[in-house]
């Protein structure tokens, strides 16, 4: 070895020693015929039949991430309606039978006092809402459609000085909570969604009766939201919270659902009292 | 074509390359329009290239002729989906690779060599060896059968990936953005293994460096 050369012979330099290392020229005539008679065995051998399979697999392959991407959309989006929907049928039931349309009379804010939010309603079913006393001292926000009732207590205190600052903001972020699915964004993935809301609200019905004839989600609505945002109603909803709290206290009149365990831990009773 | 040729036109710039996937793409079209003869000519262009880098991973040449056949068969059954999105060099070198790396991880258990002969008709190759030997003769012959074997075995070390990106850059002598194609990995991850496998190499070989 010429270790006393000047020379600097590198790692790439040994390596590229390796393109010298090349087959005898009668290496080719080999390769050629062996090649050619591949050539024609792929020719003429029958395809196997997953072939046409991969030719589809490989033109979804190529897509993959698209058709996935849109497929986790699609379930989410319909999952989404499809959980909203449910919820929506089993919070007002009574909402899913086609009553005639009657429109409670309600007076209109000042445009400086509260931006107001009309809910179209939904052409199969409407609902009355009742404005009884409870709710009188209150200004409603309305939003009626076919299985919602929504009905957020609007600030109307009579000075208004004593409304909180954000309560028409909370007021409104309810409305929306609570704002129905339009008819023309609900999917009709499921087929007769219509018919199964409906069958589910007309079952719930007949169970509880008792509760269609209350009207309760105006009435307490107000009852929690009176309390819960101070200085929100006018005095008199004060009164009336602070009374519905000492019913509440004694648990006589409203609906509640009691958890009683028995003697043996693994049964649990679950009671409704009204 | 001789193969210090190909390696020339392998080591030319990107127009020179981008002339002749051009010139490769209007040969598929009439491979895919059916004239089958066509494919002919891709074969006596490339076979050389496709030869080396499959020899040179596998270190054992039947294997490699018969993975470069494999690959060349291969790309003739599935020209049809070749759409030009890519060079088709790149895309016959793909072809070539991924048999390859098949065939290793299958094999990897079974490994040995079957070296071909270095010719020292190639005047690179001759000044090396002149430059690490003054023997002469069978002495010679003997030193550098010894050289090669040292170097196969140092490229036989390295991993199955590092030793491809060593081969398509270092002795086929393609970019780090054309390797990555090959390989789909990024430009980052070939430049990372280039430099791991040639710091590996380097202690594998240090007695044959000359300072």
């Amino acid at each position: 070895m010429k270790r006393d050369t000047e020379q600097k012979i590198t790692v790439e330099d040994l390596i590229r020693l390796k393109r010298a290392e090349r087959p005898p020229a009668e290496f080719w005539a080999t390769f050629e015929s062996e090649i050619r008679a591949k050539q024609l065995s792929a020719i003429v051998s029958k395809r196997p039949w997953w072939d046409g399979f991969s030719r589809v697999f490989g033109v979804v392959n190529r897509h993959q991430l698209s058709f996935g991407s849109a497929a986790a959309v699609a379930m989410a989006i319909v999952g989404l309606r499809y959980m909203e929907a449910h919820r929506a049928g089993a919070r007002a039931p009574q909402a899913a039978e086609a009553r005639p349309v009657t429109v409670s009379p309600i007076a209109p804010l000042p445009a400086h006092e509260l931006p107001q939010i009309v809910r179209t309603a939904a052409p199969r079913a409407q609902v009355e809402v009742a404005s009884d006393e409870t709710v009188s001292a209150q200004r409603p926000v309305v939003t009626a459609a076919a299985s919602h009732i929504t009905q957020a207590p609007v600030a109307a205190a009579p000075d208004g000085a004593a409304r909180a600052p954000f309560a028409d903001g909370i007021a409104i972020t309810l409305a929306d909570f609570r704002e129905p699915v339009s008819d023309y964004s609900r999917p009709a993935v499921f087929g007769s969604d219509r018919d199964f809301e409906t069958s589910i609200a007309s079952a719930r019905q007949q169970v509880s009766e008792p509760l269609a004839t209350m009207d309760p989600a105006a009435e307490r609505r107000a009852r929690l939201l009176a309390p819960a945002l101070p200085g929100y109603g006018s005095a008199s909803a004060r009164a009336l919270a602070s009374d519905w709290m000492r019913r509440r206290a004694s648990s006589d009149e409203r609906m509640y659902e009691s958890m009683d365990r028995g003697s043996n831990d693994d049964r649990m009773l679950v009671g409704f009292r009204f | 074509m001789n193969a210090s040729k190909t390696l020339e036109k392998t080591l030319v710039a990107s127009p020179e390359r981008k002339l002749e996937a051009d010139s490769d793409l209007a040969v598929v079209r009439q491979v895919q329009a059916g004239d089958v003869a066509a494919f002919d000519r891709l074969i006596l262009k490339y076979r050389e290239r496709v030869l080396g880098i499959v020899y040179n991973m596998t270190s054992n040449r039947e294997d490699a002729a018969d993975l470069a056949q494999d690959a060349f068969i291969k790309a003739f059954q599935s020209i049809h989906r070749f759409q030009g999105q890519a060079s088709f060099f790149t895309w016959l070198y793909r072809i070539a690779v991924n048999s390859t790396l098949s065939h290793l991880r299958k094999n990897r258990l079974r490994s040995f060599f079957s070296l071909e002969s270095i010719r020292e008709d190639d005047p690179v190759s001759k000044e090396l060896i002149d430059a690490l030997t003054d023997k002469t003769g069978a002495g010679r012959d003997t030193f550098v059968r010894e050289l090669q074997e040292k170097l196969n075995d140092a490229m036989q070390k390295l991993s199955i990936n590092h030793r491809t990106v060593v081969t398509l850059f270092e002795i086929d002598g393609l970019s780090h953005q054309e390797i990555a194609e090959v390989m789909e990995c990024s430009v980052g991850t070939v430049r990372s293994r280039l430099h791991y496998a040639k710091q590996l190499l380097q202690s594998e070989l240090q007695p044959y460096l000359l300072k």
